[in-house]
């Protein structure tokens, strides 16, 4: 049995679908438009077959940024504004500490697209470090150094918005 | 500090869609056998405008605050808006434009002003930091469940950084400011009050630092995303200026290109949201509903504001203000 073919592919594909539309539709594309993204990766995944790893997910999230990233290079998004919420469930912050979903949401909005990015990757795909750092194509330690920026810079927003 | 864990407690309650994912469209079989067939993928279809615009009377009373309100309201610090009540945010308006209907061809003025320029006090500096003062707002903006009530937070930062991208670099996340009056007396009956402005200063580490511009025109043009369109060209000539020290030759061959760029229209004197004076380019998108605005000093060439604004309604979606570039040593 060829170990790259047509029952690898379809396993992979059936398996990440749903969380290269949800890659997709957390940046903003809407449901055509994440699932044509999701399409163009699994198209890239059968192209490139060989140079997949075992632990595909990172790798597909990777393509995902990188074509998500040429396109808007290409033409950037029109009015960025995210479904979102409403005033309850504030979350957990650490102990002791309440924040309401508007300033997580404000919070991580003002960040740098590279420290939201890094965060969603570990907060909304559930990465790991080493992961993310497929992802973001750089080694490990780069990426817990952005990681830990990022947190920070996320942790002194917050506190702005309570404070 | 925060755990991995935790920051997933904290952005997992943040996530902004129900991780439900309708099933394929293409079965696997069907992928592959397109794979096959084409060529490396066409571009991803770009998502329609999900701002829920304002409609009936609320368009009208934005559509009256354009014509009503003065451009500039030099005492409040802010550019073309309208305070709210006292703690009020600012609602936003767009620029008044000097050629508003049926603006010529921006070329032969955009050649005009390359064939002239001046140098910019950057120019005359050779300190080894490159200095950016940068006032934003409007990305991302976020809404109310209903997708109606829209706020933005503005923000400033002052960055320093050397040639390998280190440095430091202080922000400021400023009060929202927002696209209507609605929206404004939305989100202040929801949170009165917003907590103040308090700078936060960070080390730049020496990574992901811009390579040198070129100085050759076509790689400038290449750089600047021309065979994509006057979008894409507004927004990388944006970039271009927040990332570099442009220099006046470069800046002449900026305009330049831009004047080769097809839909950009001429749109005069205008004045910006810092209260500046300047010209102002346009490029209309009727895809997606928008329009992109450069407004550059007509001495020197430098960019001061690059703005995105709806076309129906007419509202703001973003803007960008370059306050200042030098270079320092300090």
């Amino acid at each position: 049995m060829n170990e790259r073919g047509e029952d690898w592919f379809t396993t992979i594909y059936h398996t990440h679908y749903g969380q290269i539309v949800n890659y997709g539709r957390r940046r903003r594309l809407d449901g055509d438009g994440a699932a044509e993204l999701a399409q163009e990766v699994f198209i890239v995944a059968w192209r490139r077959r060989t140079d997949v790893p075992a632990h595909s997910l990172p790798w597909l999230y990777g393509v995902a940024r990188r074509l998500l990233a040429n396109s808007r290079r290409a033409a950037p998004l029109p009015v960025p504004v995210p479904d979102l919420g409403h005033l309850v469930d504030p979350p957990s912050l650490d102990a002791g500490a309440d924040v309401g979903l508007v300033e997580v949401r404000a919070a991580l909005g003002g960040l740098s697209e590279p420290d939201q990015e890094i965060l969603r990757l570990v907060g909304w795909e559930e990465l790991t470090v080493s992961e993310a750092a497929v992802v973001l194509g750089c080694t490990r330690a780069t990426a817990a150094v952005r990681l830990h920026r990022a947190r920070r810079r996320l942790v002194a927003a917050l506190a702005r918005t309570r404070s | 500090m925060l755990g991995t864990h935790q920051i997933r407690t904290l952005i997992g309650a943040a996530d902004p869609i129900d991780p439900a994912a309708p099933p394929p469209r293409l079965s696997a079989v069907d992928l592959i056998a397109r794979a096959e067939a084409t060529e490396p993928a066409a571009p991803i279809r770009r998502a329609p405008r999900r701002l829920v615009l304002v409609a009936g009377a609320a368009a009208v009373v934005a559509a009256g605050a354009v014509t009503v309100l003065h451009p500039f309201t030099a005492s409040t610090g802010h550019g073309p808006g309208v305070l709210g009540p006292p703690g009020g945010g600012l609602v936003l308006v767009p620029i008044a434009y000097q050629i508003d209907q049926d603006p010529p061809a921006a070329g032969e003025h955009l050649r005009a002003m390359a064939a002239h320029l001046a140098d910019a006090p950057s120019d005359k500096h050779t300190g080894r930091y490159a200095y950016h003062h940068v006032k934003t707002w409007g990305d991302p903006l976020m809404s109310d469940d209903g997708g109606r009530y829209v706020l933005g937070f503005a923000g400033e930062e002052e960055r320093w950084q050397l040639a390998d991208g280190s440095g430091r670099s202080r922000v400021t996340t400023l009060p929202p400011e927002f696209p209507d009056v609605q929206s404004r007396d939305h989100w202040l009956r929801q949170i009165p009050s917003w907590p103040s402005a308090v700078p936060h200063e960070q080390a730049l580490p020496p990574y992901e630092s811009s390579p040198p511009l070129p100085t050759d025109r076509a790689g400038l043009a290449a750089l600047l995303s021309v065979r994509y369109g006057g979008g894409a060209v507004a927004k990388q000539v944006t970039t271009v200026y927040q990332e570099h020290v442009v220099p006046t030759r470069t800046r002449a061959l900026i305009l330049d290109i831009l004047a080769d760029v097809p839909g950009f229209r001429w749109r005069g004197q205008v004045t910006d949201r810092a209260g500046r004076p300047g010209v102002a380019i346009t490029y209309e998108d009727p895809a997606h509903g928008q329009q992109s605005l450069l407004v550059f000093d007509a001495r020197t060439g430098v960019l001061l504001a690059h703005e995105i604004v709806t076309v129906k309604p007419r509202r703001v979606s973003t803007y960008l203000l370059l306050l200042a570039t030098d270079r320092t040593d300090n």
